[in-house]
Order: C-alpha cells, then sequence, then structure tokens
C-alpha cells in the first residue's frame, strides 16, 4: 500500500470553505415543539395576568413554572422520546432558579434607584448635614460627611483586621502548628458573632472604660471583629489552593519557610487575597448596630478618627428613614443606593487591581 | 542445591562483589550510608549505600514505586518535610553527615539544588524574576544579575528563545521551556549537587533531547543525579547507574550499581537484566 500524501490540486477548494456549525442544525420538528413550549405557557400566563388579579409572585411560581416544566416536558418527549423528559426538568428548573435570583437582585436595585434617585446629585455627595433638618427640601444638604465616615471606619477596620486575617490564615496552611484545629474554630465561632454583640463589646471595652470616645476609631474596631473571619476563612481557602510544588521549589533553592510563605505563596494567591478583602469590606460596610453603639452620629464632616462621634452611610440611613418627612426619606434611599454603588465600585476596583497578573 | 538457595548465594556474591568493585574513582561528592526510609510504620527504602563522584552523572532507575523519588529527597533534606517521615542511615556531603542537629537544612538545600518532575516557575514572577527568585529567596549576595540571567538561561538552552521577553510571565512559556526555565533557576545559586527527579517525563522528545544536553554540558561544572523512567536517557546522559527494585511487600533497595556501560551492557544479575531489555517494570 502506498503513502497518500497532501494533493495541492484539492487546495483551491478547500479555500472555499465556510466555517459552520454543523452541530447547531436542529429538526424542523425540534424547533416547532420547543417554540411552542416557549409561547403556549407565556400566553396562558399573560392572559391570566391581564384578565384576574393573581398577584404576580405567585402567578410566576405556581402557575407559570410547572406548566412550563410540563410544556417542556413533552415538547422533550415528542423530540428526543422518554430520555428527553429528566433532560428537559434540570434545564427548565436551572434556568428557571437562575433568573429567579436575576430577578431579586433586579427588583431591590430597582426599588433603590426608582425610590433615591431623585436624592442624587453632586452637593448630594460632598456637602455635609449641617443647618440641615429632616424637612429641609433635597436641594440642599448631603451624605457626604457619612461617606467620610464609612470610609475611614471601613479603611480603619481593614488596616486591622487584613494583616491579622492573613496571618491567620499563614498559620492555618503554612505554619500548621499544633493548635490550628482550635484557631479554626474559634474563627468559625467568631463568624457567627451577631454584629450588635461585636458593637456591644466595642462600646463596653473601649468607649464606657473612657479609653476612646465613640469614633471611627471605635467603628472601625468592631467592624474588625466582623470582618476579620471573613478575611481570615477566605484567605485560608486560598492559601490551600498554592500548589505544594511551589513551596517545595522554594524551599530546594535554600529558602527559609518565612521567605517562601512572603515571597512566592502569598504572591501567587495576590489575587484570591483581594478576594478575601473585598468579601471581608463587603461583609461589613452596611452593618449598622456596631456604629450605632460605637461610632455614634453626627451632622459635622469628621476626618480625626479618635476624636468625636462620627457619621457612616448605614447611621444615616437608619436615622432618616423612618421620619414622617418624605425628603428626609428620600435621603435615606438615596444614601442606600450610593452604599451600593459603592460596593460595586470596590469590586470593579479588587478585579481590576487582581487582574494586573505579574510584578518584577 | 537448588535453584533458589543458589539465587540467594549469588545475591550475596554480587552484593559483596559491589561494594568493592563499584567504588569510583575521583574524590566523592555525596554517599549515602545505610539510608533506609520510613513513612509512618510503612518501611519504603532499606539500607541503600551509594557513592556519587564529583562532577558525574548518577542515573536513579528502577520501576515505579521502588523509592526513587523518595531517597532523591533525602539527599537535599526535603524528604523530613512530609508529616511522618523516618530515616535512619547518613547523608554525606563534601564528607560530612547533612541530618546533623549543627546542620541546617537551608544552608544544604541551596548547594544542593533540585528540578522536579512537573516544571514549577513561581507564577507570580517573570522569566528574569524566577531565574533570579533563588538569590532572593535565600539572601544569597551576586553582582551582575544580567550576566547570571543570560549565562543560566544559555547553561540550561533557553536563552535564544527568551531573551526577548524576560519581562513576560513564567507561565506563558510552553511545559518544555518551563522545565529548562526552573533548571536555570536552580544553577543561580550556583550548587555544587543538582538532583533532577525525572525531569522529562512531562516533555516533548525535542526538549528532552535540548534537557539532556544541557545536563552532558552541566556534568562538567556540578554533579548529577537524575531519576529516570526513561532506559535510553540513562545511557545517554549518566556516568554511573544505581538500579532500584522494590519486590512484593519489602521496602526498595539498591539491587545492581555501577557504571553505566556495566548495567546496561554486562549487567550481573538477572533481574537487572530483565528491567534494563524491558521485560519488566
Amino acid at each position: 500500500m502506498s503513502t497518500i500524501t497532501f494533493d495541492p490540486r484539492t487546495l483551491e477548494q478547500l479555500q472555499q470553505q465556510k466555517s459552520m456549525r454543523p452541530w447547531r442544525k436542529k429538526p424542523t420538528r425540534f424547533t416547532a415543539s420547543v417554540t411552542l413550549a416557549v409561547v403556549i405557557p407565556a400566553l396562558i400566563v399573560a392572559a391570566l395576568y391581564l384578565t384576574s388579579d393573581i398577584p404576580v409572585p405567585i402567578l410566576l411560581v405556581v402557575i407559570y413554572l410547572p406548566l412550563q416544566l410540563i410544556a417542556s416536558g413533552i415538547a422533550a418527549w415528542a423530540t428526543k422520546g422518554t430520555r428527553g423528559i429528566a433532560d428537559s426538568v434540570i434545564i427548565v428548573n436551572a434556568i428557571g432558579a437562575s433568573l429567579f435570583s436575576v430577578i431579586v437582585l433586579v427588583s431591590v436595585i430597582g426599588s433603590l434607584i426608582v425610590r433615591g434617585l431623585r436624592a442624587l446629585s453632586p452637593h448630594f455627595l460632598f456637602q455635609n448635614s449641617v443647618y440641615i433638618s429632616p424637612s429641609t427640601p433635597l436641594d440642599y444638604g448631603g451624605i457626604g460627611h457619612s461617606l467620610v465616615g464609612t470610609l475611614l471606619i471601613v479603611f480603619i477596620a481593614s488596616l486591622i483586621s487584613v494583616p491579622i486575617g492573613i496571618a491567620t490564615a499563614v498559620y492555618i496552611t503554612e505554619v500548621r502548628g499544633r493548635a490550628v484545629p482550635y484557631v479554626r474554630f474559634f474563627v468559625q465561632a467568631m463568624s457567627g458573632v451577631p454584629s450588635v454583640v461585636a458593637g456591644l463589646f466595642i462600646l463596653t471595652i473601649v468607649v464606657a472604660t473612657g479609653a476612646f470616645n465613640q469614633s471611627a476609631f471605635a467603628g472601625g474596631l468592631a467592624y474588625a471583629i466582623l470582618m476579620l473571619p471573613t478575611v481570615a476563612r477566605t484567605a485560608e481557602e486560598v492559601l490551600k489552593l498554592v500548589p505544594d510544588d511551589l513551596r517545595t521549589g522554594a524551599l530546594a533553592l535554600g529558602s527559609t519557610r518565612a521567605r517562601t510563605v512572603l515571597r512566592v505563596v502569598i504572591p501567587a494567591a495576590r489575587t484570591g487575597i483581594i478576594t478575601a478583602v473585598i468579601l471581608g469590606v463587603a461583609r461589613v460596610i452596611g452593618e449598622t448596630a456596631p456604629l450605632l453603639l460605637a461610632a455614634g452620629n453626627n451632622d459635622q464632616t469628621v476626618v480625626n478618627p479618635f476624636g468625636s462621634p462620627i457619621s457612616s452611610v448605614p447611621t444615616y440611613i437608619f436615622n432618616n428613614v423612618a421620619l414622617p418627612y418624605p425628603d428626609a426619606v428620600t435621603r435615606a434611599w438615596g444614601s442606600a443606593l450610593v452604599l451600593i454603588i459603592l460596593v460595586a465600585i470596590l469590586f470593579t476596583l479588587a478585579r481590576v487591581i487582581g487582574r494586573g497578573r505579574v510584578g518584577r | 542445591m537448588s535453584t533458589a538457595e543458589f539465587e540467594d548465594v549469588m545475591d550475596l556474591d554480587i552484593e559483596g562483589v559491589e561494594a568493592s568493585t563499584v567504588h569510583p574513582v575521583g574524590p566523592t561528592e555525596m554517599e549515602a550510608r545505610d539510608v533506609s526510609v520510613w513513612f509512618g510504620q510503612r518501611k519504603v527504602l532499606e539500607g541503600v549505600n551509594i557513592v556519587f563522584p564529583k562532577k558525574t552523572v548518577t542515573a536513579l532507575i528502577g520501576p515505579s514505586g521502588c523509592g526513587k523519588s523518595t531517597f532523591i529527597r533525602t539527599l537535599n533534606r526535603l524528604h523530613e518535610l512530609i508529616p511522618g517521615a523516618a530515616l535512619a542511615g547518613s547523608v554525606l556531603y563534601e564528607g560530612k553527615d547533612i541530618y546533623d542537629a549543627a546542620v541546617d537544612p537551608v544552608s544544604i538545600r541551596l548547594q544542593i539544588g533540585m528540578v522536579f518532575q512537573k516544571p514549577n516557575p513561581f507564577p507570580s514572577m517573570t522569566i528574569r524574576g524566577n531565574v533570579l527568585s533563588g538569590l532572593k529567596l535565600s539572601g544569597m549576595k551576586r553582582d551582575n544579575h544580567d550576566d547570571i540571567v543570560e549565562e543560566t538561561l544559555t547553561a540550561a538552552g533557553l536563552w535564544n528563545e527568551v531573551k526577548d521577553r524576560l519581562g513576560n510571565a513564567a507561565g506563558d512559556l510552553s511545559g518544555g521551556q518551563q522545565q529548562r526555565l526552573v533548571i536555570a533557576r536552580a544553577l543561580a545559586v550556583q550548587p555544587h549537587v543538582l538532583l533532577m527527579d525525572e525531569p522529562c517525563s512531562a516533555l516533548d522528545p525535542a526538549s528532552t533531547l535540548k534537557i539532556e544536553e544541557t545536563i552532558r554540558e552541566l556534568s562538567k561544572e556540578v554533579t548529577i543525579i537524575i531519576v529516570t523512567h526513561n532506559m535510553q536517557q540513562a545511557v545517554r546522559v549518566s556516568d554511573y547507574t544505581a538500579f532500584f527494585l522494590a519486590e512484593e511487600g519489602t521496602p526498595g533497595h539498591v539491587v545492581e550499581q555501577g557504571a553505566t556501560t556495566e548495567i546496561f551492557g554486562n549487567p550481573q544479575e538477572q533481574r537487572t537484566l530483565d528491567y534494563v531489555n524491558g521485560r519488566f517494570g
């Protein structure tokens, strides 16, 4: 038998080939039944929505979802036979569940925009609330002082909890000392501490003893208690993901354990550790109770972390949302919108920082 | 006399001969004396005696699970990092036991470098950063970093491929390039001994050939100990060969050792003959 070689005469034909996706082609029967399965339940639910006054959530969960399940099941049975039914049930449920969580998120953000957008303006972000009463119209005053407070408190909390959290994770994954089970247990137990307890703790230990006033520092301490377990546990998880090859590789180069951790393991897990910090911040940034107790409230802008009580976005919302003045309530919703935007900015920032890949 | 008894006698005889005939000429760099190794209660290596002469290449061959990799890790004190590890006997480096209480394992690992089975460049560093990482990690002072980078990458046979992109991430290199990069990294701290644990097992033939050339070239300067599953590779690169074997239920041990030409050309043991000819393992 002779060898077959490439024949240049076929080259022209080959160059005329178009890129296609043969696996995308579906028989008409399939397209028709899928279309019916999507359209019929949607039409029925739309008709019910227009003609009856069944509440929308019930309409979606109690009527639409089972209807869609049955319709998809029938469509699957018509095209693939019985083995298609299980597939279709799983797919419809998966799509339904993810749609549900998206709807929840969208409706939260939607309600913030609807009720709070009116409050947003440049002066809302930069002015403080001195000379502003709950009945003052939206043309004046803002939450600049609360934004500064929140950022200051979160920064102090990060300064305290991030090094301790990472050190805890390093102890658990790298040092692997004898106390690891106990440390892990306490970190886990700490993540169950209610935020109001953290606030009370700082109030009694730090504020009531006269060591510090209600201030950004005291508030930061309370936040740090809440951030620490999140940072430590997330950092532990990401450090565990660093392959052991890198550790032995560094040790084989004559590195000490400390240098291995600082120069190889932690840099390799950098993206994950930034995520740990962000998750910690996201965990605390909306907590109200600890700041009511430890940081207090203020209408002025405070930048000294130790001096006096300080405002923050969550306490500002808390103080305004239940007042009998529509403008104050709108301001509270606006602040909530700002808070959520702040969290979004932090997350994006973390992603961008994490993406920058290789150092020197 | 039954065959089994005959073989027993032969075993003893040959091992007796081995010790005297194999002792290589030239100064000794490292020596393993009666090294036995345990993981927990399980004994995985028994009574390994090997001499590694200066500036030679010694190949450790044998079927999977016979303790070659475990043995090579006892030579730079990486073995002890595994929980439950234990060891008896001694490993001499420049005439001193590296397991002496007064010896700092960090300084041992600095002089006895290692290249692993899977390339493990540090992902957070650039190509250049990886080559120099040993200096930073060990706190070693050497001048002219640019020269070191060029020298070691040239020695590892990688310079021409990466000289224009030293600032790129090490993870962007192919597997074979990464392996040559970690060889360069190991050379930058100027080790006296280089341990290589199946350095080519994950590589294509072209990269393997390059690394073998590198090994031959390096052996003019450093003592190399290489674990390999590839018989041809052992023949191509090594001066001496030790054949490890772990027979059913027993710990691994050295069946036969000597000059590579002898082990492959004229083995004294039936088991060695069978193994090097691919009849088992």
